[in-house]
């Protein structure tokens, strides 16, 4: 039991950190007293344990204290624990480089959004990007969302919830995987929602889909004329790939990995010949601008 | 929808593009080169020959190959694999080494080496046998089945002995050939074509001086494979039509030496017809009659035989298809051999007309022809291709994502 009692102390000292004799008590930091010990202070007393707060020492070791104490408090105040914030601050050092005005105003956008409460801490845990990302961007992606795929508001604070990394993305590319889903796959947006479709990266869900579509086992519905029901998007996006194969696809894996080389090269091929093509087509009868021309072109599967 | 449809064009783009899918763009999306324009369109727009023959395909093969047809499906909607039949009278040895080095192999050369091994372990099982016999042990199973494929296989020992040598890559490898090159003297080292396409040709088993009459012979892959054997005494090479005729010649012309070309007769007869030019004479008949060609129709909407336009000419094929086999049975000589084969999966095609020429055969020429058992094909080649096991006349080698060959159909009957 005595022993026991000598572990910790060791601990607190930490692997080669001496910090001399008879350091006991936590000193008041001021001009004169050692940097490490002052804001070791600060940051024990916004409730980092010792172990916490040398962790948080020792990123951008450079960058003055203030810095540090300044985002771990407003990473605190948005409701992360220490850890979680230690854990985003050790992933992503470079928000400490950002003034802590810029973390709260982030904060708040994003609540506005309909981020809140849990949804934010863990959308700001899991993508510390959302914090860098120019706002110009942030709000692009939404108002794609809302005006272009037409989610509600509600489906809408759903979508970042399950999916942050929307906000991060290319507007185009959000849009392209939509539309996919929306004509392509005949999917809704309450479907989309509960089957996280953006979860999932674009090349994936094309190759899950047009295996079953070339199967017979998926047929983009037409009124009147549709054939077989369609498995749910859920299940095709959230199986395991084995599970995917064994229950939806009664296939191989050997079956779906030479499936995808081939897929792959058809895309690249496919792509090569658009390239060619958009060298020598002449704008026939367009009254499009030209944004619309340019987002024709990504959005083509 | 507004919104939605203010993207429509790309979004069309996406219904569009896609293989299988035959979606009728929503009018008012579409972009104005699709919208029909409505002061002139007689009709609604119409839907794919593609689409229709996959349809069809839904019907008719989910009943005839179950639990196999999503795989063969999705084998017909992908890039087909193909083989590289090396052309013997080129100058071209460096050709096999270059081939191996990415991996690829002649896939008869390895299946008349398995058959040797069978062959090798057979004897060996044999001696062992010949020694316990006296102790009154039976012999194993396992030395009973290798026994048995081998004496089931040297039949095949023969005709794969010849010199028809395809290299394919592996099951699973989708590495395309480079396209052929000409040696010194302008011929070509190799033809690529469907490796199927070879099984008929060797299951007729050239032999060498035969005459060998291929009724339906262009565009030329497997006339060219016939020459390849070196064995045709003299090869009649027939189509109906001029146009695929001209096809023919350019392959004789870019991979066979005048002295060979002059073994040849191409000729332009109606195939049915062929009887009554000469009748009883070859040795060897290979009628590769045309059909639906499944692969070709679910994937190429040019010359489709889905075409509303061409429903009397797609119903009357089985008709067309017996009476060029009955030809051809009339074409060979007592003992001779025909080879009726497809590209298509559908049974009405295949066993159907091969069963019904035989009855015709008997019934009205006084003809006996019996089917031969090909079944030792399935074994030798099950690493190459995918094999349907439940023919019930014949073998079919079926579409797959790891082996994509086929569709082909293939039956030999014997002439008594």
């Amino acid at each position: 039991m005595a022993g026991r009692l000598k572990l910790p102390l060791l601990l607190l000292r930490g692997p080669g950190r001496a910090l001399g004799p008879g350091r006991a008590l936590p000193a008041a930091p001021g001009p004169g007293s050692r940097r490490g010990c002052g804001e070791l202070a600060a940051l024990r007393a916004m409730g980092f344990s010792q172990e916490q707060a040398r962790r948080l020492q020792a990123l951008q070791p450079r960058l003055g204290p203030e810095h540090r104490e300044a985002a771990a408090a407003q990473l605190l105040l948005l409701g992360l624990s220490a850890e979680a914030a230690l854990a985003l601050l050790e992933r992503s050092p470079a928000l400490l480089r950002l003034p802590t005005e810029r973390l709260r105003e982030r904060a708040e956008e994003l609540r506005r959004l309909g981020l809140d409460g849990g949804r934010l801490q863990r959308a700001l845990s899991r993508c510390p990007q959302l914090f860098h990302v120019p706002r110009r961007r942030l709000e692009a992606a939404v108002r794609l969302l809302r005006e272009r795929c037409l989610f509600t508001a509600e489906q809408l604070r759903e979508v970042l919830g399950t999916c942050p990394a929307v906000l991060l993305e290319e507007p185009s590319t959000l849009h392209h995987q939509f539309q996919y889903a929306y004509f392509r796959m005949g999917v809704q947006q309450k479907e989309m929602v509960k089957a996280r479709l953006f979860q999932m990266p674009f090349a994936e869900l094309r190759n899950r889909h047009i295996f079953l579509e070339r199967r017979g086992l998926y047929e983009t519905p037409h009124k009147g004329q549709t054939q077989i029901s369609n498995p749910k998007l859920k299940d095709i996006l959230q199986l395991p790939e084995k599970d995917f194969l064994a229950s939806l696809a009664y296939s191989t894996r050997e079956e779906f990995e030479v499936f995808k080389k081939l897929l792959a090269r058809e895309e690249e091929e496919k792509e090569e010949e658009e390239d060619e093509d958009a060298l020598y087509t002449e704008d026939d009868d367009d009254d499009d601008d030209d944004l619309d021309r340019d987002e024709s072109k990504t959005a083509r599967e | 929808m507004a919104a939605l449809g203010g993207r429509g064009r790309a979004a069309v783009g996406l219904l569009l593009r896609a293989p299988g899918t035959g979606a009728t763009p929503t009018p008012g999306a579409a972009p104005r080169r699709h919208r029909h324009k409505e002061k002139w369109a007689a009709t609604a727009p119409r839907i794919p020959s593609t689409r229709l023959a996959l349809h069809h395909f839904d019907t008719s093969y989910s009943l005839h190959l179950g639990a196999l047809w999503p795989s063969v499906r999705a084998g017909l909607l992908c890039e087909q694999k193909y083989g590289a039949l090396l052309n013997n009278f080129a100058a071209a040895d460096h050709v096999p080494e270059e081939l191996e080095l990415l991996n690829a192999t002649d896939f008869i050369s390895e299946a008349l080496q398995k058959v040797q091994q069978w062959q090798r372990g057979a004897a060996v099982g044999e001696a062992a046998t010949g020694c316990q016999e006296g102790s009154g042990e039976g012999r194993t199973g396992m030395q009973a089945e290798i026994v048995a494929q081998a004496e089931m296989s040297s039949p095949l020992c023969t005709s794969i002995s010849s010199k028809i040598k395809c290299y394919t890559f592996p099951r699973g490898d989708i590495t395309r050939f480079r396209p052929a090159r000409p040696d010194g003297l302008g011929l070509l080292d190799y033809y690529l074509m469907d490796a199927a396409s070879l099984l008929p040709v060797l299951a007729l088993d050239v032999q060498p001086d035969d005459f060998v009459l291929d009724l339906c012979a262009a565009p030329g892959g497997k006339t060219l494979a016939l020459l390849q054997t070196g064995f045709c005494g003299h090869l009649a090479a027939n189509d109906v039509s001029v146009s695929r005729t001209k096809r023919l010649y350019q392959i004789l012309q870019s991979y066979v030496p005048k002295e060979v070309r002059d073994t040849v007769s191409v000729t332009s007869y109606d195939g049915r017809d062929w009887d009554q030019v000469k009748g009883g004479t070859f040795h060897k008949v290979l009628v590769d009659v045309p059909c639906t060609t499944d692969r070709h129709s679910a994937m190429e909407e040019d010359n489709n035989i889905f075409h509303r336009r061409r429903t009397k000419e797609r119903q009357m094929l089985p008709m067309l298809q017996l009476q060029l086999l009955m030809a051809g049975i009339l074409a060979a000589r007592p003992g001779g051999a025909v080879l009726y084969s497809t590209c298509s999966l559908s049974p009405l095609q295949n066993e159907c007309v091969v069963e019904r020429a035989l009855d015709v055969a008997q019934a009205q020429f006084n003809i006996s022809i019996h089917p031969e058992d090909l079944s030792h094909f399935r074994t030798l080649f099950q690493d190459t291709f995918s094999f349907f096991s439940e023919c019930r006349l014949g073998e079919l080698v079926l579409p797959h994502l790891t082996a994509n060959f086929g569709p082909m159909y293939f039956c030999k009957l014997r002439r008594e």
